[in-house]
């Protein structure tokens, strides 16, 4: 069984055929449906099992391991001192959205080094869809006060937007990047872009160019007392669901067989092919995954800042590139801590007056990793693939 | 096929010019018709501010009548994505001057189209008049004179400028109460432009700037700097900037914050009405204790009877820049009845009819007057507060002549 709209758009590139397992250099994306691969696919168990030394830790690496929780520790504690709980609540927040977001740029990176532009705008999108469910198809139009019903609409919204969203994701990889997975790097870059083009003008033929309102479910008002200052549920929940979503990414890349087939498509694609990974279908669940994460991310733009607008996914798009280059592009990890890293400077930069210079810093900083430390904070393990 | 030779041509030409020359000066172009241009952004978020300026100058041309002639109107519309494009500005502005009958213009309607469009205007001599651009560097000091080239004045507005707007808003602040205020701006020329003015006046009156940041269009996390101003014990805030650079995005980060009590100024950048996109319908209930300014008169004379004619037209109320709109209209025909009892109507003798210093137009604004750069010397700031979740008309502020 083979692939035939893969070869159609990657004309005079090298295409050795669907026993290509025999080859010295084996085509991959598309063309290894199933059949042929069956003896490859008896002995994947063994090669599944043999990734596992990937994350296996020897005394080394649990001193490196240690090194950093600490390091985030007294990061935390430093920004707490200097900004104060209320601005490093707003960090923290605006934090839990980057890093939702960035985390989709970095997963497709990850897998098949694609600099997902229109990541931005699936993000921007999913606000959409979250506003459009939320209004339209659930019917509220402020917040919900009692709790019961509160959670029950906000399960809800979650699962409907990331369910439409993941579609969504995997539709854009089906039609705009699989045609291109063997094209030069350059050809699916500029898809991207015009991917994003296409998101954009669709959001704004049927919302119109203007700020649109969203229900913020939860009510603003909720708060708790922490040493003497308010802090709002509101951003409380947010951050939450945030970290439960990254905490279930790291166990999903880790404990399952997909997420190792992921690690393994990651580091030598050919390599997992010929033990028996579906390379297709794994990199569809990246983009189903990361698309999904943007989704919720949009969900919680929407009930945090109760607004959404069709250009929003530039300017967050960009910011959440930011961060999966500086938490090194390619690392789940390093994603999330990089959009945290962002928005404490973003965040520093407004409480004490500069905020016109925020943008400045962020990408400065952007400029000084690529120059200085190309890796990012936490290194990746495709670097020598780039 | 060749018809004339070019002696006949030069011949047929010779005749032409003789007899227009026996028809007498003031018949020279009767009969012929002018038309009047319209330059504004008509689609998106645009077409709501800008298309009320529209109708009226539609309407004032369509009652309008000029012995022997015959008045049109034609439309360009320079937005795109639903914002106005200076580009396509200045490239309306050419289709009109290489429209021989167009004999002026009205508009634009945002001062940044107004930088791209008086070149070209000024270059071709062709009259324009703005219902709404309010910077003052479009026609004031030596950024006006670089703008006009050093040629005759050819752009007139009825608006007045940012500069005595920023003021009038810090002295309506002040006796309202405020003593500590914190402002945002949205770092662009108008956003800073009136935040600066602002804050100049509202420190000569004797109160004090708590915090002051810039956040550029595009930003949608205000909570750091709504926080700021928490931490700095704000009692009031002052925004500068338009509704889509987050005005209303900043004053629901304030009340997330726990200050939505606190009175919220801005400028006309926030004085969009109610429709959707606008600060009203965007904030919703935080909206309310908010103030804001336009740079034009409130208290039109005979509001009522225009309103009836405009109804009657459009089936809808007169808003926002519909009088300032009509009164353009009116003004340049105005101009064109001058230079036909002067006897040629050509664009030279309309642009010096309207910008000549000191002439007095009768229009629905009032009486409405030009300066020597072409700003009207009708100088009032009406000043408004959400009231209900609509702008409600508090008073004016006239800086005179």
């Amino acid at each position: 069984m083979k692939a035939p709209i893969a070869r159609k758009g990657g004309g005079g590139l090298r295409y050795c055929g669907a026993q290509g397992a025999l080859l010295p250099n084996p085509p991959l994306g598309g063309t290894i449906y199933g059949m042929s691969l069956q003896p490859a696919r008896v002995a994947s168990e063994g090669g599944y099992m043999a990734t596992a030394s990937v994350t296996s830790s020897t005394p080394g690496r649990l001193l490196g391991s240690l090194r950093l929780p600490l390091s985030i520790f007294v990061f935390l504690a430093l920004a707490l001192g200097v900004l104060g709980i209320d601005q490093f609540v707003n960090a923290m927040t605006l934090g839990a959205i980057y890093a939702l977001v960035a985390l989709g740029y970095t997963m497709v990176y990850g897998i098949i080094e694609l600099i997902n532009f229109a990541h931005g705008d699936v993000f921007m999108v999913g606000s959409f869809v979250a506003m459009f469910i939320s209004s339209s198809l659930l019917g509220n139009e402020g917040s919900i006060t009692n709790v019961p019903l509160l959670g029950f609409s906000v399960l809800v919204l979650f699962a409907l937007t990331i369910g439409v969203m993941a579609l969504l994701g995997a539709l854009i990889e089906r039609l705009a990047y699989r045609p291109l997975r063997r094209a030069p790097k350059l050809a699916p870059l500029i898809t991207a872009i015009g991917v994003s083009f296409i998101l954009q003008n669709v959001i704004q033929f049927f919302f119109g160019p203007t700020i649109v309102t969203v229900p913020q479910l939860v009510p603003v008002e909720w708060a708790i007392q922490v040493a003497g200052s308010r802090v709002p549920l509101l951003n409380l929940f947010v951050i939450a669901t945030s970290i439960i979503l990254m905490v279930a990414l790291q166990l999903f890349i880790s404990r399952t067989r997909t997420g190792r087939a992921m690690r393994t498509t990651s580091m030598d694609r050919d390599a997992s092919s010929l033990m028996g990974v579906n390379i297709n279908r794994t990199i569809m669940i990246t983009f189903l995954i990361g698309s999904g994460l943007a989704g919720a991310a949009g969900v919680v733009h929407g009930l945090y800042y109760g607004n959404t607008n069709y250009s929003l996914g530039f300017q967050s798009g960009l910011k959440a590139f930011t961060a999966a280059v500086l938490g090194g592009i390619g690392n789940t990890a390093g994603a999330a801590l990089g959009g945290f890293l962002i928005a404490f400077v973003e965040v520093g930069a407004s409480a004490f007056g500069y905020g016109r210079w925020g943008g400045a810093v962020v990408f400065s900083l952007l400029v000084i990793f690529l120059v200085f430390r190309p890796t990012g904070l936490l290194g990746s393990h495709t670097g020598d693939r780039a | 096929m060749k018809v004339f030779n070019k002696k006949g041509l030069s011949a047929l030409a010779a005749v032409a010019i003789l007899a227009a020359a026996c028809g007498g000066s003031t018949a020279s172009t009767a009969g012929k018709t002018l038309t009047i241009g319209i330059s504004f952004p008509l689609n998106g978020a645009s077409l709501a501010s800008a298309g009320p300026a529209r109708d009226g100058a539609l309407l004032a041309i369509k009652e309008a009548s000029i012995e022997g002639y015959t008045l049109k109107a034609k439309v360009l519309d320079h937005a795109k994505d639903g914002a106005h494009n200076p580009d396509q500005a200045a490239a309306d502005m050419l289709t009109f001057v290489g429209q021989e009958d167009v004999v002026a213009v009205v508009g634009p309607f945002n001062s940044a189209s107004a930088r791209a469009q008086i070149p070209v205007s000024s270059e071709a001599g062709l009259l324009q008049c703005s219902p709404s651009n309010t910077n003052p560097t479009l026609t004031k000091g030596a950024d006006g004179e670089a703008l006009r080239g050093g040629r005759a004045v050819n752009y007139v507005r009825v608006a007045t400028t940012d500069d005595l707007q920023g003021p009038a808003v810090a002295v309506y602040a002040k006796e309202n109460g405020a003593k500590k205020i914190y402002i945002l701006d949205s770092t662009d020329a108008y956003g800073k432009g009136v935040a600066d003015a602002f804050e100049t006046q509202f420190k000569t009156d004797g109160g004090t700037v708590v915090g002051r940041q810039g956040l550029p269009t595009g930003t949608t996390d205000f909570s750091a700097a709504a926080t700021a101003a928490k931490a700095a014990g704000a009692d009031s805030i002052f925004y500068g900037g338009v509704t889509s650079d987050g005005a209303p995005l900043f004053r629901n980060a304030l009340a997330q914050a726990g200050l939505g009590a606190l009175p919220f100024y801005g400028a006309d950048g926030i004085y969009d009405g109610t429709t959707e996109g606008s600060y009203i319908a965007t904030a919703g209930a935080n909206a309310e204790n908010s103030y804001a300014s336009q740079a034009a008169i409130e208290n039109i004379p005979g509001k009522a009877d225009f309103n009836v004619k405009f109804k009657a037209e459009y089936g809808h109320d007169a808003e926002g820049y519909s009088f300032a709109g009509y009164a353009c209209a009116q003004i340049i025909i105005e101009g064109i009845k001058a230079a036909v009892t002067g006897g040629t109507v050509t664009r030279e003798t309309v642009r010096a009819a309207v910008a000549d210093k000191g002439t007095v137009f009768e229009t629905v604004l009032g009486s409405v007057s030009f300066d020597a750069v072409g700003d009207t010397t009708q100088r009032i700031i009406s000043l408004y507060k959400v009231d209900g979740g609509a702008w409600k008309f508090v008073k004016e502020i006239n800086y005179g002549n």
